[in-house]
């Protein structure tokens, strides 16, 4: 069963496993240890007592419910451990710590689950005392930073593990986002909300460094968020809770109130995670946005800002680097449990320009004016051709053309394919009816043409060259169209009307309905 | 194409249902939108869709409106009109902002809605070649 496991979830972990990502969800170790270097040794003793106790509770709960993984981490790529173990070493100077650490932590866990957990906390304790005795700053910092995201990275995976099955899902969710850690564009709005929580999460102790904080944030996302968006169990929520709630122990006690908010915002994401749909498109553009608001600011005014950048990322999914007001006419349907519980939501920090009138008025005249100009540019990276021209009346010249020649597009094709196929009928009465009624039983009778475009884009458009040469029988067994599978957990409900085989007479029908059944 | 006369209004018809399937499907496609939902409320009450029409409806929106003060706000609110035309929708959309965004993400789904439409007609196409070959 293990060894099931174990098979599928090799290409996912193989990803995890990659450098570059592993450097990118070491966070929790980090915070542990910048406040070891911060404060010297006067903290030295508290922070091994809430270093542990979180990572007791870790451990416990999620390297006995994610064993696999670990296991996997051990036995089943041990090639990939030849590769980490240099490049980790050649990424500091210091050479026994990461080696340590890593031999702790990765050859232990095959051996068993509690002896693993405690193999974890020892290797914590080397490196919680080794720092101290360690004279450089900068190379350690570096390693454990790698090596504490591994750790985050087992914990994340201890999260997921438990309810979710092994997807090939998962391998493109980790891929997309953990292959370029070291830029800032990561998937989704997510990455926003990172953000969000890099902030939150690192908001007492730790703004000083911000490549931590932007990892803390990615690690806790991406646990949070996968969690969240993989598999909408309501247990999945409690774990988030969880997570979120030793972050808030980890964060520091110093910083229990900033922290508890964090966590209650770590948990608000996961929820609201939970109820969005999350779109396929990448939109993170709003780098700006983590460098300007981790760099030194003042915990709760990054909070409030924060609050309403991730409201606001939540809201639209449109990046915005100024604070906004929460846009909720948008997220009415998914709003049940999204809001962070934030007193000052409502207030717009704008920082009134010289030479400017600093009235109320005029300041929300600009915020508009600034939101609007925003909204201009992302259109106009949509539109082709649009860079070049400049003013407000000519680029909505070329959008509405723009629109206006894609509609007209949609019309063109759809009589062309009226044209190319004749037995293609769609049943528009029964997809309105579906529609109005949510069934999600595919029809017998009826020919059902689903042409769920936005899934269908990604799966055809690949494939229309490649088939035209094949004969049409060997044309279902090449159908294979591997991103349906992560695409039909994105659109849960458009995926379910399966064509059916409604061509009785003719011959070229099962063509047609074949090739779509296959989708 | 034999009998294209009498078969011109079936053919018709039949692209206009695809057309209102891909219209469905696209809707369907980004839920939550102001825009997809109304598409979808469009179909339901069988509203018959405005056909686009070749010729830009900004200058159409000018005259309406009419010269008055300040030329360039006009010719800014004739299209912000127009497009709102456009996005469905969008008449119900008072902000400009929020309208941009809607805009967006309309163009979003339809650039998917074209090139999925696209490769299936290639497809399709690739499949009456090979059939009428052999």
């Amino acid at each position: 069963m293990l060894r099931g496991q174990l098979q599928c979830l090799s290409p996912r972990f193989l990803l995890f496993c990659s450098f570059p990502s592993s450097a990118a969800s070491f966070s929790i170790l980090i915070l542990i240890l910048l406040l070891l270097r911060r404060r010297r040794r006067r903290r030295l003793s508290e922070l091994k007592n809430i270093a542990f106790s979180p990572f007791a509770c870790f451990s416990r709960r999620f390297f006995v419910s994610g064993m696999e993984k670990e296991r996997f981490f051990g036995g089943g790529w041990k090639s990939a451990h030849a590769g980490l173990l240099p490049e980790v070493s050649a990424f500091a100077g210091d050479e026994h710590l990461p080696h340590s650490f890593v031999g702790f932590g990765w050859e232990q866990p095959v051996h068993g689950q509690e002896a693993h957990a405690q193999q974890l906390e020892s290797a914590l304790s080397s490196l919680v005392s080794s720092p101290s005795s360690n004279a450089p700053d900068g190379n350690d910092s570096v390693v454990i930073r790698e090596l504490i995201g591994r750790l985050g990275s087992i914990c994340n995976s201890g999260n997921v593990s438990p309810s979710s099955r092994c997807h090939s899902a998962h391998a493109s969710y980790y891929s997309t986002p953990l292959s370029s850690p070291p830029k800032l564009n990561l998937a989704g709005a997510d990455h926003q909300r990172q953000r969000m929580l890099v902030n939150q999460v690192a908001a007492a102790p730790f703004l000083a460094d911000q490549g931590f904080a932007e990892r803390a944030a990615r690690f806790s996302c991406f646990g949070a968020a996968e969690a969240g968006q993989l598999s909408r169990v309501s247990s999945r929520q409690s774990l988030a809770k969880e997570v979120a709630a030793s972050y808030a122990m980890m964060a520091g006690s110093s910083s229990s109130p900033e922290a508890s908010s964090a966590s209650e915002k770590l948990t608000a994401v996961v929820a609201e995670h939970n109820a969005r749909k999350r779109k396929a498109a990448p939109k993170g553009k709003g780098k700006a946005a983590a460098p300007s608001s981790s760099s030194a600011m003042d915990p709760p005014e990054e909070e409030n800002s924060d609050s309403k950048r991730c409201k606001a990322a939540e809201a639209g999914g449109a990046d915005k680097d100024a604070p906004v007001k929460p846009k909720t006419e948008q997220n009415s349907s998914d709003d049940g449990n999204a809001k962070p519980p934030e007193p000052p939501k409502d207030y717009i920090h704008v920082r009134a320009r010289r030479g400017q009138a600093t009235d109320s008025h005029s300041l929300a005249e600009r915020v508009r004016r600034e939101k609007i100009s925003e909204r201009m540019k992302l259109l106009q990276d949509l539109v082709p051709g649009c860079n070049k021209v400049t003013g407000k009346a000519v680029m909505l010249d070329e959008i509405i053309n723009y629109v206006q020649s894609l509609q007209r597009q949609v019309e063109f094709l759809s009589m062309k394919l009226a044209t190319l196929d004749p037995q293609l009928e769609f049943d528009t009465e029964t997809l309105l009816s579906k529609e109005m009624h949510q069934v999600h039983v595919p029809l017998p009778q009826q020919v059902l043409f689903p042409l769920d475009m936005a899934t269908s884009a990604f799966s055809l458009a690949q494939l229309p060259l490649k088939l035209a040469e094949n004969p049409p029988d060997s044309m279902f067994s090449s159908l294979q169209l591997p991103p349906i599978d992560h695409l039909a957990n994105l659109w849960e409900d458009d995926l379910r009307y399966v064509v059916q085989t409604g061509f009785p007479q003719s011959q070229e029908a099962p063509f047609s309905s074949g090739a779509l059944r296959a989708e | 194409m034999d009998t294209d006369g009498k078969a011109d209004a079936g053919l018709l018809e039949r692209s206009r249902r695809i057309k209102t399937a891909a219209e469905l499907g696209l809707a369907r496609s980004s839920r939550g939108r102001h825009w997809s939902r109304a598409l979808l409320l469009r179909r339901r009450l069988l509203i018959s869709k405005e056909e686009t029409t070749t010729t830009t409806r900004a200058a159409v929106e000018v005259e309406k409106l009419g010269v008055e003060d300040e030329p360039e706000e006009k010719m800014l609110q004739a299209r912000v009109r127009t497009l709102q035309r456009l996005v469905p929708g969008g008449e119900e959309i008072m902000e400009a902002e929020r309208l941009f965004e809607e805009t967006a993400d309309y163009i979003e789904a339809l650039q998917e809605q074209v090139s999925a439409m696209r490769a299936l007609a290639c497809l399709l196409h690739g499949f009456q070649r090979t059939r009428g070959g052999s």
